[in-house]
């Protein structure tokens, strides 16, 4: 049998996920028994144009991480969806926009504006923001165009796969190859990597149905290290969260933050946490409900934290 | 002119684009440096928890 023929990319990401990768470790050496690495730019100097020239379907699976955030990205997405069998959308900013989609809170124009012009290590005083063509004197140079809204993988390619996590588990991602190179792929559309139990289902802190009087920021309490982090007024994303990343930020005392995104039936991790807090909340009336909640900072950046593209709101207004 | 282009620059972390200008003897007449990424952590940072900063800005760069 020939070797799988993999690629990787990053559109709008960190690195992070593409790291997530290389935290296998000296399983990479497996890796490299089963699998052709045609692609890789972190890694690997592949360009372009060596893609382009590949025939369609000649990547057996692409792992694509990264939000759409420029035109860029979307050509990419449409190259790499055409020349691979599988595509991937590894991590949450493929899946659903990530920490890039935050941005979908701001306007194109702002953004460009406190980045080129306000920053206070920017030195502008033409004003000038970057162009998608520009003419200098030996021809035109080409960027690409930043659009308006953060987009998810999905939005703009067809997707096989999603493979969650800010970033993905290195553990979670070998399994995930193993069951790449076994051929015994899931149907299409299928999470992989993960489970389709919540957090919460797999979390060991002890729950006693305790109401919250007061949602605390992490700083102001000290956390009792075996009770339920949301019971004690922090907010936790456990309860709408899927469970796969090993409980690694609830285990540190730290709240969950979301970044597995929703289980399986849910299409809005931020409205199902709005409807998990109401159940938790101790109001006698609604003006006592108003201020508990009011006690949430930025309760629409940390309910979409890692989501907010591929979500129903997609991006405020 | 002939012109050589280098994209993507690989093994960092971001987008980069290299575009090499040369003359007629094939000597390099100019260089330009591109980054075609943005996100704008910039500004999307603006008015969210200060404890939530470092969370985000260490999505700047995984690598």
């Amino acid at each position: 049998m020939s070797k799988l023929k993999l690629a990787s990319y990053w559109a709008a990401a960190c690195g992070g996920c593409d790291v997530a990768i290389l935290d296998i470790n000296e399983k990479i050496l497996d890796l490299a028994e089963v699998a052709d690495i045609v692609f890789w730019p972190v890694a690997l100097d592949f360009k372009y144009a060596d893609v382009e020239a590949y025939a369609d379907g000649y990547i057996d699976v692409c792992l694509f991480n990264g939000a759409i955030r420029n035109s860029e990205g979307e050509h990419v997405a449409k190259l790499l969806r055409q020349k691979s069998k599988v595509l991937v959308a590894f991590g949450s900013c493929a899946i659903w926009g990530g920490i890039p989609g935050l941005a979908n809170f701001k306007r194109r124009d702002d953004i460009l504006n406190r980045v080129y012009i306000e920053s206070d290590s920017t030195q502008n005083p033409e004003r000038i923001y970057p162009q998608t063509k520009y003419r200098v004197p030996e021809g035109e140079l080409e960027l690409p165009e930043f659009y308006k809204d953060v987009k998810c993988l999905a939005d703009v390619v067809d997707v096989d796969y999603f493979m969650p996590g800010c970033p993905p588990t290195a553990a979670q991602i070998w399994a995930v190859i193993q069951v790449i190179a076994s051929g015994n792929l899931p149907p299409k559309g299928a999470f992989i990597g993960c489970s389709n139990k919540t957090l919460c289902d797999e979390c060991e802190r002890e729950k006693t149905g305790k109401k919250v009087k007061k949602f605390y920021r992490p700083y102001e309490i000290i956390v009792d290290p075996k009770k339920c982090l949301l019971e004690q007024g922090l907010t936790c994303m456990g309860p709408v969260t899927r469970a796969g990343c090993g409980n690694q930020c609830t285990s540190a005392n730290q709240p969950c933050r979301g970044c597995y995104g929703p289980v399986d039936g849910v299409i809005d991790q931020g409205a199902k946490y709005i409807s998990a807090l109401a159940s938790v909340v101790d109001a006698g009336t609604p003006e006592e409900a108003d201020r508990i909640i009011s006690g949430i900072v930025d309760p629409a950046g940390t309910f979409y934290r890692y989501g907010l593209p591929g979500s129903l709101l997609r991006r405020a207004k | 002119m002939k012109r050589v282009t280098i994209d993507p620059i690989t093994r960092l972390e971001g987008h980069g684009r290299i575009e090499i200008f040369l003359d007629d003897a094939g000597a390099v007449e100019n260089c330009y440096f591109q980054i075609p990424e943005l996100r704008g952590f910039e500004k999307f940072c603006e008015g969210r928890p200060a404890e939530e900063v470092p969370q985000i800005v260490s999505r700047i760069c995984g690598v």
